[in-house]
């Protein structure tokens, strides 16, 4: 069968659409898209919770910490007093949040060396190596902020240093 | 992945069957439930103070975190969605089959529509895994050891008990009988892959499972429900919770029942998204939780 040259090329056109419509449709190019990851930062840059773990402070008889959440560049865990949640504690990699950062720089206070801020009524926070973001969130009314950093001075703080030797890229 | 969670929260209906059924049963559930459909309202639960400032940092941070997709939020979303499409479906069949038993013309239907007990079983271990695989895409695998993981399961559970009530007495106790978690093994037992390919909700959830064919997300199924039924037993005990009483409850809100209890069952699955609903509200809790400490 002979077609037209005009309608050859129309043909050839609505195939070629159809192809690259059906391609971006059907394909699995989400991995590759923008927006995967939080902030558009590579997985492989953000420190694994799972290094954060062992840096909670250990359970007591009196307070016990149980972990209850674990993802890429963020560990959680519950301090408990009996059966009743008294603090959220957490540690995270700020690389996938810089603004979080910026809070530190007017930081007065300091613990064991690093900058202290108070955020809202309820919570204490933590910078570590200028990177790590290490945060006891109060639950109820039973740890004021003295107590807050107590806490706070038993995580391990070294290790977690130790854990920011890896360049940050500056952002 | 579609929407943030934080506005699915608040796109949750604030009244309907849904809510009338679920304050109904958090009568049997002490410490009581709210229906938390305020974004800022759960912010400011979790963060304990009304700065609005603070508040507008822990959504904008919630909304990039939900908005990865990497991070598993949407998945464990379109998972409750999927669960919730497959019992709908289910139960529009037997509530049809119901109807159209009394018609002579179309009692072939009755005929068609799936009998009873084990395809219940088989839908309650596809809960239940649901919640399995949401739990691990929301939270990960916390801590270092399995005695961590399991403390971090239990303490959800905790959290989440009104949902798991639910879960216990609409999926169990109603349809199958006060015996229903004794029985859900033996049932599981004798349940086939067919069976398992008639739950829509299935073919969503295969790709997430582990195994590669019907019969290991059978096996996956059958351990995850045992692992889960030893605990969910000691919540029946301990809240007390049976078939009867389920039907007082919820007849005070939604009104006087006449039917029997496993009618009771397939009218709320056919018509209330209780899943669903709590599965988003327990999705946004853990969410903002991640996100005010991470700001």
């Amino acid at each position: 069968m002979v077609m037209p040259r005009p309608l050859r090329w129309v043909v050839a056109l609505l195939l070629a659409a159809g192809l690259l419509v059906g391609g971006v449709l059907l394909l699995p190019f989400a991995d590759w898209l923008p927006g995967g990851t939080v902030a558009d930062v590579p997985l492989q840059q953000v420190v694994n919770g799972s290094r954060f773990n062992r840096l909670f402070p250990r359970s007591n008889p009196e307070l016990r910490v149980t972990m209850s959440q674990e993802k890429r560049g963020f560990s959680e865990a519950r301090l408990k007093q009996g059966d009743q949640v008294i603090a959220l504690l957490a540690i995270s990699d700020t690389i996938t949040a810089p603004e979080a950062r910026a809070k530190f720089e007017q930081a007065e206070e300091r613990l064991k060396g690093w900058p202290l801020v108070e955020q809202g009524p309820h919570a204490s926070a933590l910078l570590v190596a200028d990177r790590f973001q290490v945060k006891v969130i109060e639950h109820g009314s039973s740890l004021d902020a003295a107590h807050r950093h107590g806490v706070l001075e038993n995580f391990d703080l070294q290790g977690l240093a130790a854990l920011g030797s890896s360049p940050l890229p500056r952002s | 992945m579609g929407t943030p969670v934080l506005s699915r929260l608040e796109r949750l209906p604030r009244r309907g069957l849904t809510v009338l059924s679920l304050q109904g049963l958090s009568l049997l559930v002490p410490g009581g439930w709210s229906n938390i459909t305020s974004a800022e309202a759960l912010i400011e639960s979790v963060i304990g103070s009304n700065d609005a400032a603070l508040i507008a940092q822990v959504r904008a941070r919630a909304d990039q975190l939900s908005r990865a997709r990497h991070e598993g939020y949407g998945r464990a979303l379109s998972v409750y969605d999927a669960v919730n499409r497959s019992q709908h479906a289910t139960a529009g069949l037997r509530v049809l089959a119901g109807v159209s038993a009394g018609v002579p013309l179309l009692k072939r239907i009755a005929d068609l529509t799936p009998p009873g007990d084990t395809l219940q079983a088989v839908d309650l271990g596809l809960k239940v895994s649901a919640e399995l695989l949401a739990f691990t895409q929301v939270n990960g695998l916390p801590g270092d050891s399995f005695a961590d993981f399991a403390a971090a399961l239990a303490d959800y559970g905790s959290e989440a008990r009104l949902r798991m009530a639910a879960l216990v007495t609409f999926d169990g106790l109603l349809p199958l009988g006060d015996q229903a978690l004794q029985r859900l093994d033996g049932l599981l037992g004798q349940a086939s892959a067919i069976q398992l390919r008639q739950l829509p909700a299935y073919r969503r959830m295969a790709g997430l499972m582990p195994g590669r064919n019907d019969q290991a997300h059978l096996g996956f199924l059958r351990r995850g429900v045992e692992q889960w039924v030893g605990w969910a037993d000691g919540l029946v005990s301990q809240l007390g919770l049976s078939g009867q009483r389920a039907v007082q409850a919820l007849e005070t809100t939604l009104g006087p029942w006449q039917g029997r209890m496993d009618q009771l069952a397939v009218f709320l699955d056919a018509f209330t998204d209780t899943y669903a609903h709590t599965g988003v509200q327990a999705v946004a809790r853990r969410l903002v939780e991640r996100a005010a400490a991470e700001i």
